[in-house]
């Protein structure tokens, strides 16, 4: 999948309107009450049963979103805005503080938006790989009673988490960390560590180093939806811990999650000048 | 070791020319079938049999599944065509001859050596490990492997096959204890090995796995292609369960060099970590 196809698929997205924001229409109204508990689909281990396909829907932004995670939508009218659209809804998008010296590389990376590790089909690392463009790319959840995976159709992104929050292992560092889960109640919890330093957050620059920790906590709120948070700290990066919040939706049955061949079929780099450190000659 | 490495050291070697030496199909696995039916675990649901786990296939048929003579550090595989009997893929004459094409350009070729997807069955014979992951009424591979997956699904709809996939579009019923996936729509530009064996679009693959013991998959691929082959043949091989405590499915993710040229390099590589010094990121992984 190439950014015109995603281009394409925004387009289509865009056009079948009526699919896109049914489901947002009905989020604004589903934001927490785990008081449907005692119905919730369960494993014979007794816990929420969260498998099928899911999409991410809304919440932290408002449906499609492209850009950064800091509030900039180039998706949005008119390619500003922050925080999707004015009033009520789920929160905003959080805002990034950064320490000084990541402030001047991430003003940095804003001009060298080729180098996102994304454009050229690396793992998105974590929360990025569900924190996708809302209603592109569904992530498949199959679980037992040792492991929840996450199989996400986004740079076919596998993470096969186990639940039996056992420790982070030593020297290993990886696009996407290592993640050890565990149930707390009915929230299934995950730690994510040992990053290798290479992740961006999104496509306008906002990045992370191997101090990244991630705290994921995705709670069953009925059965067609998953309230995922994710609480980000890297002191070496921000000031202060990011938190991130927005649901996924279950994806109807008679849909399946596709192929995903990023590098296989690599285009991104094409949209991008010479000059840019991309493929394209500029229009003179 | 990764498979670029053992492309250099076949490349390396002057028994390159022994290639082409007659090998027997594996015995070992052919000889399963003849074993009394094994009765796997079942899952919660009290009757889908539990193949999950972490696999991985021993010896070297990813370097041709015709089977090698080996050399220095890589052991010699047989063919695991059982099917014709003389263990070599019933090419018609033209596609022989692309075949011997790619063969002489496996060392620039190999759509593995790009970090690409392996395809289907070429994912299943790899050096590296699969893990198998199921539910009653969900089944899905993860391939260590350039952490490519396959979500089999149920065979009461037809294919998904508008497009190529790297990984085929896999429809699975179960026959007794024996998982049978049938795939379809994979791409022409995937090799079955890194000796360029190779199909077209008309690829078509119904794949069998069926649990010979606690710890062992027998594997059966049937393949058919009329515009390559002359006629359907299979390949056989067993995936052997990994038993290591804490074993699992490490993340697989090429880096690229300053060139460009990607690398398969180990998260237990320090040259995978940045340590804050942001000027690397400019860098590469210089491997």
């Amino acid at each position: 999948m190439t950014r015109a196809l995603l281009a394409a698929a925004i387009c289509a997205v865009a056009a079948a309107g009526s699919w896109l924001w049914r489901p947002l229409l009905a989020q604004s109204a589903a934001v927490p009450s785990s008081a449907t508990g005692a119905a919730l689909p369960r494993l014979p281990d007794g816990r929420p049963d969260l498998q099928g396909l899911w999409l991410k829907s809304a919440g932290g932004f408002q449906g499609l979103f492209i850009g950064s995670l800091d509030g900039t939508n180039f998706a949005a009218p008119g390619g500003g805005g922050r925080g999707g659209r004015a009033g009520g809804g789920p929160p905003a998008a959080p805002r990034y503080e950064y320490t000084p010296e990541a402030e001047a590389e991430r003003q940095d990376r804003l001009k060298r938006g080729y180098e996102d590790p994304e454009a050229r089909c690396h793992l998105p690392g974590v929360p990025r790989a569900l924190e996708q463009p809302a209603g592109l790319y569904p992530v498949q959840i199959i679980q037992d009673e040792k492991y929840v995976a996450l199989l996400h159709e986004a740079m076919h992104d596998v993470r096969i988490i186990p639940t039996d929050n056992s420790p982070h292992p030593r020297n290993y560092w990886a696009w996407d960390g290592d993640s050890r889960g565990r149930w707390d109640g009915d929230t299934f919890v995950v730690d994510v560590s040992n990053f290798n330093g290479r992740t961006w957050l999104d496509m306008a620059g906002n990045f992370v180093d191997e101090n990244e920790h991630v705290l994921e906590r995705f709670r069953l709120l009925d059965r067609d939806t998953i309230l995922y948070e994710a609480t980000v700290t890297d002191p070496t990066v921000f000031v202060k811990p990011i938190e991130m919040r927005f649901t996924l939706k279950r994806v109807p049955q008679e849909q399946q999650i596709l192929e995903y061949s990023c590098l296989e079929g690599e285009r991104s780099l094409q949209h991008y000048t010479d000059e840019d450190g991309g493929k394209k000659r500029r229009a003179k | 070791m990764t498979p670029s490495r053992v492309v250099r050291r076949v490349l390396s070697s002057a028994a390159i020319a022994g290639l082409l030496a007659t090998a027997a199909p594996d015995s070992v696995a052919q000889n399963n079938s003849r074993q009394a039916p094994f009765a796997p675990n079942r899952l919660w649901d009290g009757k889908t049999p539990d193949f999950r786990g972490i696999w991985q296939t021993r010896g070297t048929a990813y370097v041709n599944v015709e089977g090698h003579p080996g050399e220095k550090g890589l052991a010699a595989s047989r063919s695991i065509v059982v099917d014709p009997p003389d263990g070599k893929i019933p090419y018609r004459r033209d596609a022989l001859t692309r075949r011997q094409t790619n063969y002489r350009n496996r060392s620039t070729a190999d759509p593995s050596l790009k970090c690409y997807q392996a395809s289907v069955p070429r994912a299943t014979y790899l050096a590296t490990p699969l893990q198998i992951l199921q539910s009653p009424g969900n089944f899905a591979i993860v391939y260590q492997e350039n952490h490519a997956f396959r979500v089999f699904h149920p065979d009461t709809r037809p294919h998904f096959d508008a497009t190529d996939w790297w990984m085929g579009d896999t429809r699975y019923r179960w026959e007794g204890d024996t998982l049978v996936a049938d795939v379809a729509a994979i791409t022409d530009q995937a090799w079955l090995d890194q000796a360029g064996n190779f199909h077209s679009t008309e690829f078509h693959v119904v794949e069998r796995y069926r649990m010979t013991g606690p710890d062992v998959i027998e594997y059966e691929a049937q393949i058919d292609d009329p515009v390559v082959y002359v006629r359907p043949w299979t390949l056989r091989t067993a995936l052997y369960r990994v038993t290591q405590p804490g074993a699992r499915i490490v993340e697989d993710e090429c880096l690229e060099d300053a060139d460009g040229v990607r690398h398969h390099i180990s998260p237990s590589d320090p040259r995978n970590l940045l340590k804050a010094d942001y000027s690397k990121w400019k860098q590469g992984a210089r491997p």
